[in-house]
């Protein structure tokens, strides 16, 4: 075939690729459309990837101030009230019946009946220049205040564990759904063409409730979908060769398939035959690039030390450190799930006067060393830093089965709930958003979780309405159908 | 501007002559797309304009997101034609565009009253522009969407070269060639094409033997070899095996419940039904009334009900403190949109918040539609009840059918006597003094109403609590033979429509207190009789000390709910004795919702029919039969499936719109309906409330839908082309594509509907005798353009297999794939870590190396939502939440991993090298007898040197198993992974 034809070829299959990732009108209004784009129809943003490689970076369509996102969500839904939103009224009313007007007209996961309020269990100071407010359980972050804004306002419709996740990581209550992750890599691709753009880390213990539904790319095509990547085993499925086999013989095998597949190309013409002689081409590029990016035994023992991380092991500090080696290796979103943060009081591990106790502290320095990590490197600049749960926790002490209960608990609360981020185009030192007096509802400034993510969008230079993709036929959006805003507020 | 100024009228034509002007040269400058779609057009005036090619998509593209069913402006919806033409409508004058306020609003240069406006999007081009002047002017005729349209067989069509077409099908497809120039591909070498037959309709490649005999029918018989080895691969049980699997994902079929703890889900035995339906060749519409309607068909069989758990494949959540009422609503709206996807091919789910947005269906008639589904027992219930025991062997299908039927004709005889007893208002006599004590921090307060006393609680249940009623014996009351409770929600108005928590009475004791006795005698109570003939939880328990469960309303309450307590001996009452009830509960929802009873009242009936009918011979007789025939059904080996199973009449759930879509938001009753821009449903009886799901199955499947037949004609057309011929698969509506090939669909479709009888075997048969499925699939340089998407259909289908054949063709590559039809589903080696399930009782157990179980094909391995098979995610199958109308396809590295070092495929590689170095002769030989095994071809001289070269260069680098490292190169060929 002539250069001209496969040129003419090539850019046929990446319309058509385009064609099918929009699902637009026709074939040929499909490439029309495509036309569209360049005379400034501005309904949606189309990704033009290389067509040999989904994930190659697309320059984002709006300025970003966050060229990557670094996401550590506490699964389970830590309680604002014990960490980060101090309410000195709530301590006043610790033991009273809770008042009708709380109950009236909601809905609990687990409280029965006319519960009692419950005070904050510990301790709170005001940190930093800034002054903001956390508890006694975090003394290391507490000393980052001020790289940190927080929002206290933030609120969510459902309070089951599965549907709030969902609701936080896809903006729907149920599965499948593209991910945060998944709109992100396919709107943006990623930097390093040998690591998985969307990389997600697991500290260890359960697997979140609605598992890999958390990362999954829903009905954008399946490359999005958020990568596993293991501190224990392979670091990436399959990426290890079988044992005997030697890199070496490896090299002469892929470029025997290669040729063989460059043949099958000369036969058919098809263009996915090329796609996929690079696919494998990556593949054996990413099983030494990904290994090595996953090794912390490279660090230094001070950084170790500063996170708390021990290699070989699989905890949140492990991962917070990979984070930042796979941040710095250009992997587009890092989503971190850590686990056990559920504090009802119905066991020693989920109580707020036990299990809370030590959560804190796996995590407390982890989170710290990062933040202090970015800056040193000069990351934290276009590096999006996001903490959060599913929802708030109640002001209410949990009466699971109308009685007291040996721990102390707090119910489901999606009123009200505390997330913080830092660096990438967020003002440091600030807090947004306020809930009212005993921390049930977000009272100032409320933050739904669509505004967070038409936020999160922004900031990495996409806009949440123009970043859809027609399925069971509508413009799907990350923010859904109900209109979203950014937070300019809190934008530096 | 006003249409009545005449100097805005000049001003107008002036405006369209230059319009006129721009539109040729863009259709110049335009030309080579242009020309595609509209050939032949010289002179712009002569178009003639179609209103569903031409118009309908620039409405649905620029007009609709604000004139349509989600909003309408101005009172003005492109989706329906009243609001936009006269009489009604004014924006479009039909024979003079100028006069129409549309061209006028669409052309000014004003851009405070341009449509569409500047902050919607851009203006109409010229063409656009030019396009509707002329339709506006030949008359503005509006048609119905063409997919709303009956299929009608269209003609033959006369071609030039007829010689070349095979079936039916060709003349329609070497019409288009010939008018657009093109000539058809050259056939596809015969192996090459027996393949491609072979992956398509068993999902497996031919095995030696297969290809040598088709390569002998070849020489025998020539060209009606092809056939023949259709017919012949169209009967083996592995055709049910692939095609079931595109079943599966329309119905969103999983082995987990999704949301929650997405538990296991025993539901194998429906995978299996659907298996073997499409190994009967059951027809098309008998597969449908099955499934939507099974449990309400006459004389039901097993079968019969088993099919209705393709509507039980909803997500259920098992999380502690979820509203199970919420989740079954979601369920409910699930088999409403997965109904529409699956079988009308149109995207309803955004009807459950507004009319859609361009097709003309309504928000209420949604709800109308949901109201078919909204009367079934399941309700997001941990058991997932209801459930239908199916026999583990199928051959004992037809005597549990037989028994089924006797228990439940018996069953529900015998309770319509109870019921009679329990509603006939004549022999019950209210209590009217009630005391109400509570075992725990319960709170129990009694009241007067309608002329009895009840207890309510007020404030916090506690759980387990224990309520104790004291009923004063009414006037006039000398015996007692039965006492009846009623538990009623707290509100009765709203409980119907929003249901409250339920109640289950592990225990019901009764005694007497006679005045000034301090002994309350206990009372000796014969049975229990409830208000429903199937409870889910037997109410005899109630009587039984060691159970949780009894009489129940379980978990949620609509309407009050009764029981009876019939004695055994008629009891003597003076009037100043009472009756003493204990009501124990026991029984709470995963530690968070007492089931509770929280109002009730009593009555007591002195009637001696109560007793008697405890009494009567031939009841007792009766329900000792009844006891018998349960006891013969459930000697049969059997597993619980979950089923479709309506509720009684007198505890029907009402249906009502929901306002935006949100469950809590009810808004005015609806009754079952389907959308009027369909056609009508035809009741079985007139009483238009009671339209059943076998009404709804039947108006699918009658031969009057126009989207049915098309729907399944497209979707196998797609699954083996690799694109419909109405490419959006999932949108038959005005914002999907027109078909590629009209005629030919409807030829199809009349067919399949007609003279097929349903058969999708006839239907499959079809296609693959075809001239077009023969051609070769070598991409057309001459025909850059067409050639990306092969709209045209000038070449064979050629696309990466889906990723069960791609496991499967591995496995049966390399000899190890075990044949072995259905049963529960199976555990193929996973890496390690991968399987971490919300509960350890969930366990995947992979049998060992060299044991059959380890090599099944793909579609029987356990689908679990929130943990994919690694294998199938990496290669786009869905995960099965939704309905997935098709799959896209990816090209990723993780998918060159997962072929070149995943366990199986290496025990897949480490087989086929075995095989290869068992052949007699040289290492050339064994080579080659691995390439043609794998690729079904000869290799090439070439391909054959580089598989050699590549040997040589093992042997020398010291590689131990260089035939397996060859293997795996084959396994990894993109002809392999290719069809």
């Amino acid at each position: 075939m002539s250069l001209e034809a496969e040129y003419r070829l090539r850019f046929l299959q990446q319309t058509t690729r385009r064609h099918f990732a929009t699902g637009c009108a026709t074939g040929l209004a499909g490439m029309w459309m495509a036309s569209q784009q360049a005379f400034g129809d501005t309904s949606r943003f189309v990704p033009t990837h290389d067509p040999n490689n989904p994930l190659s970076p697309v320059p984002s369509p709006k300025v970003a101030k966050a060229k990557r996102i670094i996401y550590l969500h506490m699964v389970g839904a830590p309680s604002q009230l014990e960490l980060f939103d101090y309410k000195e009224d709530l301590q006043k009313l610790d033991g009273k019946d809770c008042p009708d007007s709380f109950l009236e007209g909601r809905r609990f996961a687990f409280i029965n009946g006319v519960p009692k309020m419950l005070g904050p269990q510990y301790p709170f100071e005001q940190h930093g220049e800034s002054g903001a407010w956390v508890s006694d359980r975090m003394p290391h972050f507490a000393k980052q205040v001020d790289k940190v804004c927080f929002i206290k306002s933030m609120r969510t419709d459902q309070f089951n564990h599965g549907p709030a996740q969902l609701m936080v990581h896809t903006g729907q209550a149920r599965m499948g759904y593209p991910s945060i992750g998944s709109w992100v890599t396919w709107g943006l691709g990623t930097e390093n063409e040998d690591l998985p753009g969307y990389i997600v880390l697991l500290s260890g213990g359960r697997l979140p409730r609605v598992g890999k539904a958390l990362w999954s790319a829903g009905f954008l095509p399946s490359v999005y979908q958020g990568v596993q990547c293991r501190s224990q085993g392979d670091p990436v499925l399959n990426i290890s060769d079988p044992e005997g086999v030697s890199r070496d013989s490896r090299r002469k095998m892929l470029d025997a398939i290669s040729k063989l597949n460059q043949r099958s190309y000369e036969r058919f013409g098809d263009p996915e035959t090329l796609t996929r002689i690079a696919q494998y081409e990556m593949a054996f590029r990413m099983q030494a690039a990904v290994p090595e990016a996953m090794d912390i035994k490279r660090e230094s023992a001070e950084t170790l030390e500063d996170y708390g991380a021990e290699p070989g092991k699989q905890s949140f500090a492990n991962n917070c450190l990979l984070a930042r080696r796979l941040a710095e290796a250009g992997v587009r979103f890092i989503q971190l799930y850590d686990w056990g943060w559920d504090s009802h009081g119905a066991d020693r591990n989920e109580a707020i006067n036990a299990g809370f106790q030590n959560k804190c502290k796996q995590v407390d320095r982890p989170i710290a060393a990062l933040l202090k990590d970015l800056e040193k490197r000069g990351m934290l600049e276009d590096t999006l830093v996001v903490w959060g749960g599913e929802f708030g926790r109640t002001p209410m002490r949990e009466n699971r089965g109308g009685g007291e209960m040996a721990f102390i608990g707090r119910d489901h609360n999606p009123g009200a709930f505390t997330i913080w981020m830092a660096g990438g185009g967020v003002k440091a030192g600030m807090t947004y958003g306020e809930s009212d007096p005993v921390g049930y509802t977000a009272a100032v400034d409320p933050v739904d979780l669509r505004d967070f993510h038409a936020t999160l969008l922004h900031l990495m230079g996409l806009d949440h309405n123009r970043l859809n993709y027609p399925f069971q036929g509508l413009d799907q959006k990350l923010v859904g159908v109900k209109p979203a805003r950014v937070v300019n507020e809190i934008l530096a | 501007m006003s249409f009545s100024d005449p100097a805005s009228m000049s001003h107008l034509m002036v405006i369209r002559k230059a319009i006129l002007a721009i539109a040729l040269a863009t259709i110049t400058c335009w030309s080579p797309w242009v020309l595609a779609g509209e050939p032949g057009d010289s002179t712009v005036d002569s178009r003639v304009i179609r209103f569903n090619e031409d118009i309908r998509p620039l409405f649905t593209k620029h007009c609709t997101a604000c004139h349509g069913g989600v909003k309408q402006a101005a009172d003005i919806s492109f989706a329906r034609p009243e609001t936009v033409l006269p009489p009604d409508g004014w924006a479009i004058e039909p024979g003079d565009s100028a006069a129409s306020t549309l061209i006028e609003r669409v052309t000014t240069n004003d851009e405070s009253i341009r449509m569409p406006p500047p902050e919607h999007g851009r203006a109409l081009t010229a063409d656009e522009i030019l396009t509707l002047t002329l339709w506006i002017d030949q008359g503005a005729k509006w048609s119905r969407h063409w997919s709303f349209e009956p299929p009608v067989s269209p003609p033959v069509p006369e071609v030039e070269t007829a010689d070349w077409c095979r079936s039916t099908i060709d003349p329609f497809v070497l019409e288009k060639l010939e008018a657009n120039g093109v000539v058809p591909a050259r056939d596809e070498a015969p192996l090459r094409w027996f393949r491609r037959a072979s992956i398509d309709v068993t999902g497996l490649p031919p095995t030696d033997d297969q290809r040598k005999r088709f390569q002998t029918l070849l020489a025998e018989k020539g060209d009606d070899a092809y056939a023949l080895v259709v017919d012949e691969l169209l009967q083996s049980p592995a055709f049910g095996e692939r095609w079931a699997s595109v079943w599966l994902d329309q119905i969103r079929y999983a082995d987990s419940k999704g949301l929650g703890l997405d538990g296991k889900r025993n539901v194998w035995k429906y995978r299996d039904w659907v298996i073997n339906a499409f190994n009967n060749d059951l027809p098309y519409d008998e597969f449908t009334r099955k499934q939507i309607a099974g449990d309400q068909l006459p004389g039901r069989t097993i079968e019969d009900q088993l099919a209705t758990a393709a509507h039980r494949l909803t997500q259920t959540n098992e999380e502690g403190g979820t509203d199970d009422e919420e989740f079954r609503t979601a369920a409910v709206l699930d088999r409403v949109n997965t109904t529409w996807q699956t079988w009308m091919g149109i995207t309803f789910g955004c009807v459950q918040c507004h009319s859609h947005p361009y097709d003309p269906i309504d928000h209420d008639e949604y709800y109308q539609f949901a109201s078919f589904f909204n009367n079934t027992r399941d309700c997001d219930l941990n058991e997932d009840w209801p459930t239908v025991s199916v026999p583990l062997d199928p051959s004992d299908f037809d005597r549990a059918s037989e028994l089924d039927r006797e228990i439940t004709t018996l069953r529900q005889t015998l309770w319509e006597k109870d019921f009679d007893l329990l509603s006939d208002d004549k022999l019950w006599k209210p209590v009217t003094s009630l005391e109400a004590s509570s075992s725990n921090e319960t709170k129990l307060v009694v009241n007067e109403e309608d002329g009895r006393a009840e207890f309510k609680t007020v404030g916090t249940v506690q759980r387990g609590v224990t309520i104790g009623l004291q009923a004063s014996v009414p006037d006039g009351l000398d015996q007692v033979t039965a006492i009846k409770l009623t538990i009623a929600p707290q509100d009765t108005e709203t409980a119907i429509q929003d249901a409250e928590w339920g109640f289950v009475i592990s225990e019901i004791k009764a005694s007497l207190r006679q005045a000034g006795s301090d002994e309350p005698l206990p009372l000796d109570i014969a049975r229990v009789l409830v208000d429903e003939p199937t409870p889910f939880y037997d109410p005899q328990l109630s009587l039984n000390t060691k159970s949780n469960r009894g009489f129940a309303g379980y978990t949620k309450i609509h309407y009050p709910r009764t029981a009876a307590l019939v004695l055994r001996q008629p009891l003597e009452v003076s009037q100043d004795s009472t009756i003493e009830l204990s009501l124990d509960h026991r029984v709470f929802i995963l530690a968070s919702f007492s089931l509770v009873s929280r109002r009730g009242w009593v009555h007591l009936s002195d009637d001696p029919s109560l007793i008697e009918n405890e009494q009567d011979e031939s009841l007792i007789a009766s329900r000792r039969k009844l006891r018998e025939l349960t006891g013969k059904r459930s000697s049969i080996r059997s597993t619980s499936v979950p089923v479709l199973d309506e509720r009684p009449d007198h505890l029907k759930r009402p249906t009502n719109l929901f306002v935006r879509g949100l469950f809590l938001t009810k808004g005015e009753p609806v009754s079952s309906g389907t959308p009027d821009c369909l056609p009508p449903l035809k009741q079985f009886d007139s009483d238009p409330s009671t339209a059943s799901r076998r009404e709804l199955a039947e108006w699918l499947v009658d031969g009057n839908h126009p989207l049915t037949a098309r729907v399944m004609v497209n979707r196998i057309w797609a699954r083996i082309f690799g694109v419909g011929i109405v490419a959006t698969e999932e949108d038959f509506g005005s914002s999907g594509e027109p078909p590629s090939h009209p005629e030919l669909l409807d030829s199809l479709s009349v067919q399949f509907q007609g003279e097929f009888g349903w058969s999708m075997k006839r239907l499959i048969r079809e296609i693959l005798i075809s001239r077009t499925y023969r051609q070769s699939s070598v991409t057309r340089n001459d025909l850059p353009f067409e050639d990306a998407t092969n709209r045209l259909l000038a070449r064979g289908p050629r696309f990466r297999l889906p990723a069960e054949i791609v496991r499967d063709q591995a496995l049966a590559i390399s000899g190890l794939l075990t044949s072995t039809l259905y049963g529960p589903p199976v555990y193929p080696p996973i890496p390690d870590g991968i399987w971490k399930p919300f509960q350890g009782s969930d366990k995947w157990v992979t049998p060992a190396p060299g044991e059959p179980g380890r090599y099944r094909r793909s579609i029987y391995t356990y689908v679990k939502r929130s943990i994919p098979f690694p294998m199938a995610a990496a290669f786009d199958a869905p995960s099965r939440e939704f309905c997935t109308p098709r799959r896209l396809s990816s090209n990723t590295p993780l998918q060159a991993l997962m072929m070149l070092n995943d366990q199986t495929l290496l025990e897949c590689a480490e087989a086929l090298g075995k095989q290869m170095s068992r052949v007699d002769g040289s290492v050339a030989k064994q080579i080659a007898h691995g390439f043609e095994t794998a690729v079904c071809r000869p290799p090439s001289p070439q391909e054959l040197d580089d598989l050699r070269d590549l040997y040589q260069t093992l042997i020398e680098q010291n590689e131990t198993q260089p035939m397996t490292i060859l293997a795996s190169v084959l396994l990894n060929l993109d002809e392999v992974l290719t069809k």
